[in-house]
């Protein structure tokens, strides 16, 4: 068990991780984390990785398909593009991750938009473009993107020039020549020209990187959010289509392959979405007939649940880090226990009802009480009977009969 | 009081007789001798003599016992004489007849099978058996006998076995069931339990079971019944013709199916509404309909065709008449035919949402693959690639086919993984 969890950080510098490191995981330093990850980390991982002290991915296959396309890949013809879908729960954001995370350490420009769902829904402030009246702008979301992008990719954005002149307004503009750093901190002090900035950063981008000094990745996470509804709306209170958005529009342009020297990755997301049943998952019913039709030709890659294999190493993992405690101590026929229940559980799903299970167990250690916390399984997946037998019996709360 | 010393026929009646679970008296065996002038003292007597077992299960030997006086039925007998009466009496007895009032000399031994305080005053003696009955009933009335609640008096019936119990097997049901009829519990030999359970017990028996009674039952309907309905029907029936053998045969030579009901009803009229209603039934593979022919015609029709089977149905009913509705379905079948096979100016404007399927041809997907391999050509330098060698070339054929299946059937996971592979070669991918 111990061999699986040493650290194969060098191997991910080496982009050397093959089909035999499935089921490991491997470690991403803290400083390295912050860098890389300014944003787009899932949420439950970011709680982990405060827990735990350290960052740890697990190689999965569908990650180690998608960087051996992007390996193979040839940077001459148009980028692309790949799309992640799964079950809900299953991993697709930590497969953008990982991926996202190779790429930077092979020194790529790494264009990562954490979750689109967040530019169609709940924006407080929407601003007629000044550049085209049809379209709206989002300054707060603008910004906030801006500066997780500036964290992570310092280096681009003083080597990258413009090759245009921007003018912001009346007064303000960028001349050609300028490094792409003052286009991101004009829109980063003008907060009304965040959105046009945004734009300008992608439109330059995608016509520099052919060039060929530089890699570019764009991931998006939750992409279906580009092609779907939003539940924002105008003054007059009429309903705004995504297209009506500058940041959309633009990224929606982004994500045409009509530009060559990257890849682009994308995820779809149903957790987040809007007006999707919650059991969509598959490519065409989350991207719609106009997302299919704008991201086709694309490269579908299935993110399925733990494999046993996957599922023991997580579980050894856990056990590792104290995390999951038995009464008994190891010998708890861990392991066996798990094959003679042959239960196959979704990754985060399982592991937060295990740590609702222990976080529990910490407060109720506490009070001296030994009553069992009512562990609630539901959820739109509905676990094995088994799986209830097993948490049940790991649960260290269950009452000391001797008292 | 004494009772007085038994008459030995009665004392062998009593013996002889049949006695229930409680040892109640339930049939004797009546002795249709007769003895004449055994017991002259009792001869007088214009009583029967007889075991009269009353509530309380007491056994009252009539006999000369307490002497009562002759009953008034018993009046005009009396003074015959005892011979007469005797083979009278008798003659009676051998029937086995009930009587009424039958006065019966001690030469017979009649037996009053009674448990309910048949007064004596009364005089009522019954001459019945039987057979088998049950200790269920309780000491409730029996044959023949009277129960006073109150003031007033209730003749209460014999409750007779059902008729089940007499039911051969083999019997001929239509005629238990010849018309439609209520459930009858005991006419219909089957342990039938319907209803809500009791609690921790089963659903309540057949014997009054209103949920059986309500619902509407086929009991006339079994398929003997039904081969006698079509073997009296035949005689208004022609030959099937010999030609039309299978199903096959049917629907080439006679593709439209018209079906119409008719209504008979015990009543003053013969007219039923509901009989002017007109289906008429035809595949659309037995018409001559090209391609566009049988979209427009689908399209017209809307709800009357039925995917999976191929079947327009047509159901008329806006004419009073029946002959008038099926002129209009045939009708409408005509002018639905013509109409399909025309072409309206208008029908150039249909669009990508009227479509019935996907066609891939003119398509977004045939336009964003052409185009990235234009872009593939041109970053490797390679030109004079036309759009038509790239449609005909085999990756284009495999991603088109993908996409169709992919549209068309829905997504599955062989749809989508042959649409993976299909995109990995056209865009040359390697692993």
């Amino acid at each position: 068990v111990q061999d699986r969890h040493s650290d194969n950080s060098h191997l991910a510098l080496q982009a050397k991780h093959t089909e035999q490191h499935e089921g490991r995981l491997y470690n991403i330093p803290l400083e390295e984390l912050s860098a890389v990850f300014p944003h787009g980390l899932p949420h439950r991982f970011q709680q982990q990785v405060l827990t735990f002290n350290e960052a740890r991915v697990m190689v999965r296959k569908p990650a180690l398909e998608l960087l051996a396309y992007l390996k193979g890949s040839n940077f001459s013809h148009p980028a692309v593009r790949y799309v992640i879908y799964g079950e809900r729960g299953t991993g697709k954001t930590m497969t953008l991750c990982h991926v996202v995370h190779y790429c930077s350490r092979q020194g790529w420009l790494v264009l990562h938009i954490p979750d689109a769902h967040l530019w169609v829904k709940n924006c407080k402030e929407l601003l007629q473009s000044s550049y085209n009246k049809d379209r709206l702008d989002q300054p707060l979301q603008a910004s906030v993107w801006l500066k997780n992008f500036k964290a992570s990719n310092e280096r681009f954005l003083q080597e990258i020039k413009t090759q245009k002149k921007y003018m912001w307004g009346k007064r303000e503009c960028t001349e050609e020549g300028r490094p792409l750093r003052e286009v991101v901190e004009q829109g980063l002090a003008r907060v009304r020209s965040a959105s046009d900035a945004v734009g300008v950063l992608l439109r330059e981008l995608k016509q520099q990187s052919h060039r060929g000094s530089f890699r570019l990745l764009v991931a998006v996470d939750g992409v279906n959010a580009l092609w779907g509804r939003s539940t924002l709306r105008k003054e007059d209170k009429s309903p705004v289509c995504p297209e009506e958005l500058t940041l959309v529009h633009n990224l929606r342009k982004m994500l045409m392959n009509d530009w060559s020297g990257g890849a682009i990755v994308t995820t779809l997301s149903q957790t987040g979405s809007l007006f999707k049943p919650s059991s969509a998952y598959t490519p065409q019913e989350l991207l719609g007939k106009e997302g299919f039709d704008a991201l086709d030709p694309f490269v579908p890659i299935p993110v399925p649940n733990y494999s046993p294999k996957e599922f023991e190493s997580c579980y050894g993992y856990y056990l590792e880090r104290r995390w999951l405690q038995h009464e008994k101590g190891q010998g708890w026929g861990g392991k066996r226990g798990m094959r003679v229940l042959g239960l196959e559980l979704v990754s985060s799903k399982w592991a937060k009802k295990l740590d609702k299970l222990n976080t529990d167990f910490c407060t109720h250690r506490d009070a001296q009480s030994f009553a069992v916390p009512s562990v609630s399984l539901q959820g739109p997946r509905t676990f094995p009977p088994c799986a209830s037998g097993l948490i049940s019996s790991v649960c260290p709360c269950t009452p000391r009969v001797s008292t | 009081m004494v009772t007085a010393p038994r008459l030995p026929e009665l004392q062998e009646c009593l013996e002889n007789s049949l006695r229930d679970a409680q040892g109640g008296i339930v049939g004797v065996s009546v002795q249709a001798q007769q003895r004449s002038g055994q017991s002259p003292g009792c001869s007088e007597q214009s009583r029967p003599c007889g075991v009269q077992r009353g509530r309380s299960g007491r056994v009252r030997p009539a006999g000369p016992g307490p002497c009562r006086p002759p009953s008034r039925r018993a009046g005009p007998w009396a003074e015959r004489g005892g011979a007469g009466m005797a083979a009278r009496a008798g003659r009676c007895c051998r029937a086995g007849l009930s009587c009424g009032a039958l006065l019966s000399p001690a030469l017979l031994s009649p037996a009053v099978l009674s448990r309910a305080p048949a007064t004596p005053r009364w005089g009522r003696a019954a001459f019945s058996s039987a057979p088998a009955v049950s200790g269920r009933e309780g000491p409730q009335a029996r044959e023949g006998s009277v129960r006073r609640r109150g003031r007033t008096l209730q003749f209460v019936r014999s409750a007779a076995p059902p008729r089940t119990e007499r039911m051969a097997v083999d019997q001929d049901w239509s005629s238990v069931y010849p018309t439609a009829a209520a459930f009858k519990p005991a006419s219909v030999p089957l342990p039938i339990r319907m209803g809500y359970p009791v609690k921790g017990g089963v659903p309540p028996p057949k014997e009054g079971n209103l949920e059986l009674i309500k619902i509407p039952n086929f009991l006339h309907l079994t398929p003997p019944a039904i081969k006698k309905h079509c073997a009296a029907l035949k005689d208004f029936c022609t030959e099937w013709p010999s030609a039309l053998d299978s199903d096959e045969k049917c629907e080439q030579h006679f593709p439209i199916e018209i079906e119409t009901v008719d209504y008979v009803s015990s009543g003053t009229s013969i007219r039923n509404p509901k009989a002017r209603v007109v289906t008429l039934r035809v595949k659309l593979s037995s018409l001559n309909l090209d391609d566009h022919a049988k979209k427009k015609l689908i399209k017209l029709v809307g709800e009357r065709y039925c995917q999976e089977t191929d079947v327009l149905t047509i159901t008329t009913d806006r004419c009073p008449l029946r002959r008038q509705n099926y002129d209009y379905s045939m009708h409408l079948l005509t002018v639905l035919y013509h109409e399909s096979w025309k072409t309206e100016k208008w029908e150039s404007e249909k669009s990508e949402e009227d479509m019935e399927e996907y066609v891939w041809e003119n398509s977004h997907s045939q336009k964003n693959a052409l185009d990235t391999l234009l872009r593939i050509k041109a970053s490797e330098n390679v030109s004079n690639v036309t759009k038509e060698e790239l449609l005909a070339s085999e990756v284009v054929k495999n991603y088109r086919n993908s996409v169709i299946a992919l549209k068309n059937e829905g997504e599955t996971e062989s749809n989508i993984s042959q649409y993976k592979e299909s995109v990995k070669k056209l865009l040359n991918i390697q692993a």
